[in-house]
């Protein structure tokens, strides 16, 4: 488990915007960070009052397209809530903390359609990429755009957000991306992005990547449906699902009778694991299925991954444990 | 700079190197150097990649390489992500390469389409997939971080798919490690003693040089008016009586590439023959290791492109010439890796300069993608 992660450092912090703030992380050793590729992760591992956090950021690298390798990575962290994993970092985290990183993990990337469809004499659609980005989905869209500005390949950004006041980086995603970049300011313009002209108006064969809320992702997506879009030709970021605004501390009574207390910020997985209890996992996001565990007796489960199917679901005998929480505060795992 | 002022004693070639830059004290590659990544390399001869999954080793890393039905390349990991199967032992089917142990099907970008065992496809099932692009004959790929993938970046090499062009080629899987190669290439200090029945001629080799560099390639250049052609050129152009004027070039384009051209100006040609010809010499070469390179040579000429005989001249004297160049580095791979006596060798000298220069660009290269 501890070899995921090695030591680092916040190297740096800035205000973007009222509730955003960017974090530089360094290794602890001062040796560089390798550059992350376009769409990637990384998974920090930092301390609270009850237990560990574990969150994943987008990795948004060099905020211009000609920096040459930074050596460090670069966050942005949205404060959500009270006593959660975002607040944490922005109560706690200052140039000099030291914290834990995983490598590099790559969910979600971009094809490479530039270096296939630029091929000599072979001019095809399929070649243009669209990145749409709201409020803070822009971190894992910026690195989208600065990569195909980079590599020439011809591209697209619609980046909404509440207020301009509110959106970070807007000033650096519209130098590096001029023309090609649209910012849509809602509280300015009074209305939402008009999605369906946006989709209707790209390239025959273009690919898009959304990164945002729930309902933008969603919007898109039914509008790619309608418009006839291949639905891989629509790419859209996962959040991890494990953390809700109004999730409570819970107990979790194991198959020996050990009862171990899972925080409110924390998963159940996170907190077997500290506590020494064997598990199996591998991407912590409710997908593949390994962490899955059974419940002793039924009881009512908030299911948040995408693994189980309805009618798993709806027996309420087993749980997601990177994940899915139970209603009740306390719960009986065969584990 | 030192002084233009002659030197005393100095032939025209020392006169050369004592003026060029630099003699700071510098680092350079060797043969355990980090590899540089950020650079296109070839990795196949564009017919080589077809409709059968083909598995090379490339820069420390397996890759497969395949073609989509609309004949675009792909590369990806030759690594199923789940249980590390070569996928390239599985089957194409369609444009999707499918593992060939739990049948995990993954499309050319990389991302899985179809995962069996369960119903839905994580979104953590992927492989790695590599920038790739045809040119001319070759097909190249990007191994280093892939925003800095702009195939601008790519040798032009436009001769090599020129119709008015003729070419003879060959490869080699060497044993050796691709600074040795570099270095080899622009030295040509050693062409009378290693290459004495092909391009070693003595006259030549006393000419004028001129070294430069620039964006990170190193350039020789030499010519020579008055003189008798050399035999690997005067030869097949059949000017082996005359007196011609001879210039040349070599250059290290970049890590994964070294050209050079000869030129022989014939001032009086005989009716219906050239007044110049013309010579293209392409290296390149791609680390599969440290220790071990695939390597491809092409040598173009622009006259009589159809000439079977002529083809015939060239692809033996440089094959003969490209193999002693081989064999040459891996003895030297095989000392340098296994005679452990400590003493210190690589006593440099001042013909070695240009080799020195494309190896410290190497160095320089390398360390700035480890950040230093």
């Amino acid at each position: 488990m501890s070899a995921r992660f090695t030591d680092a450092v916040i190297l740096g912090r800035r205000n973007l915007t009222a509730r955003i703030s960017e974090f530089t992380l360094g290794l602890a050793d001062g040796t560089a960070l390798p550059p992350a590729r376009a769409g990637s992760h990384v998974e920090l591992r930092f301390g609270g009052e009850s237990g560990r956090f574990l969150r994943h950021y987008s990795l948004v690298g060099p905020l211009t397209a000609r920096t040459a390798q930074e050596g460090f990575w670069r966050i942005a962290v949205q404060r959500e809530d009270r006593r959660r994993g975002s607040d944490y970092i922005h109560r706690h985290l200052r140039p000099g903390s030291r914290l834990q990183i995983s490598g590099e993990m790559s969910p979600f990337r971009m094809a490479q359609v530039g270096g296939m469809a630029q091929t000599e004499g072979m001019t095809q659609a399929g070649d243009s990429v669209l990145l749409v980005a709201g409020g803070i989905g822009i971190t894992a869209m910026l690195p989208m755009l600065r990569s195909c500005v980079m590599r020439q390949v011809p591209v697209r950004m619609l980046y909404a957000g509440r207020s301009r006041a509110e959106m970070a980086f807007a000033d650096e995603v519209k130098a590096m991306g001029g023309d090609r970049v649209t910012l849509h300011d809602q509280a300015a313009l009074g209305r939402r992005p008009d999605l369906a002209a946006l989709l209707a108006a790209q390239p025959p064969g273009t690919t898009a990547y959304v990164c945002g809320p729930p309902g933008l992702i969603a919007a898109l997506g039914d509008e790619a449906r309608r418009q006839g879009w291949p639905p891989e030709r629509l790419r859209h970021e996962i959040f991890n699902a494990a953390h809700r605004p109004d999730d409570a501390e819970l107990t979790v009574r194991t198959a020996s009778g050990r009862e171990v207390r899972v925080g409110a910020g924390t998963t159940i997985l996170d907190a077997l694991e500290m506590a020494g209890v064997d598990t199996l996992s591998d991407c912590r996001r409710g997908e593949c299925g390994l962490c899955v565990t059974r419940l002793k007796r039924a009881a009512p489960i908030d299911h948040r991954d995408r693994y189980l199917t309805t009618q798993e679901r709806a027996a309420m005998d087993q749980i997601a444990i990177c994940c899915s929480r139970p209603k009740d505060r306390l719960i009986e795992l065969d584990i | 700079m030192a002084d233009d002022s002659p030197r005393h004693g100095l032939t025209d070639d020392e006169q050369v190197y004592a003026r060029m830059e630099p003699h700071d004290p510098g680092q350079f590659a060797n043969h355990a150097t980090p590899l540089v990544r950020n650079c296109w390399y070839v990795c196949a001869r564009r017919d080589e990649i077809g409709r059968k999954p083909l598995a090379r080793r490339l820069l420390e890393t397996d890759v497969v390489m395949y073609r989509t039905g609309a004949g675009q390349p792909v590369a990806m990991r030759d690594r199923c992500p789940h249980r590390a199967f070569p996928l390239s032992k599985g089957k194409l089917v369609g444009d999707r390469l499918i593992c060939g142990y739990h049948g995990m099907e993954f499309q050319p970008d990389g991302l899985c389409a179809r995962l069996p065992a369960i119903s839905h496809v994580p979104a953590n099932a992927c492989v790695q997939t590599f920038p790739i692009a045809d040119r001319g004959p070759l097909t190249w790929i990007w191994m280093g971080a892939p925003d800095l993938a702009d195939e601008a970046l790519i040798p032009a090499l436009d001769w090599l798919g020129d119709p008015a062009w003729g070419t003879v080629t060959g490869h080699f899987h060497v044993r050796a490690d691709y600074v040795g190669m570099h270095e080899n290439l622009i030295d040509q200090t050693h062409f009378p003693f290693l290459h004495p029945n092909t391009v070693g001629t003595p006259e030549y080799a006393r000419s004028k040089l001129e070294v430069s560099t620039a964006d990170n390639q190193v350039v020789i250049r030499r010519s020579l008016e008055n003189s008798a052609p050399p035999g690997v050129y005067g030869n097949p152009a059949k000017i082996m009586h005359k007196r011609v004027n001879r210039s040349s070039e070599a250059r290290f384009v970049s890590p994964a590439a070294h050209t050079a051209y000869a030129r022989i100006t014939d001032p009086a040609p005989d009716p219906g023959q050239p007044g110049l010809y013309r010579y293209n010499i392409t290296h390149v070469f791609t680390p599969e290791s440290h220790n071990a390179i695939h390597y491809w040579w092409f040598n173009s000429r622009d006259y009589r492109i159809d000439d079977p005989q002529i083809d015939r001249f060239m692809l033996d004297a440089h094959s003969q010439a490209y193999s002693e160049d081989v064999e040459a580095l891996e003895w030297i791979t095989d000392v340098v890796l296994n005679d452990r006596a400590p003493q210190q060798f690589e006593l440099s000298f001042a013909p070695d300069k240009p080799g020195l220069m494309a190896r410290r660009i190497l160095y320089r290269l390398a360390m700035a993608e480890q950040g230093q």
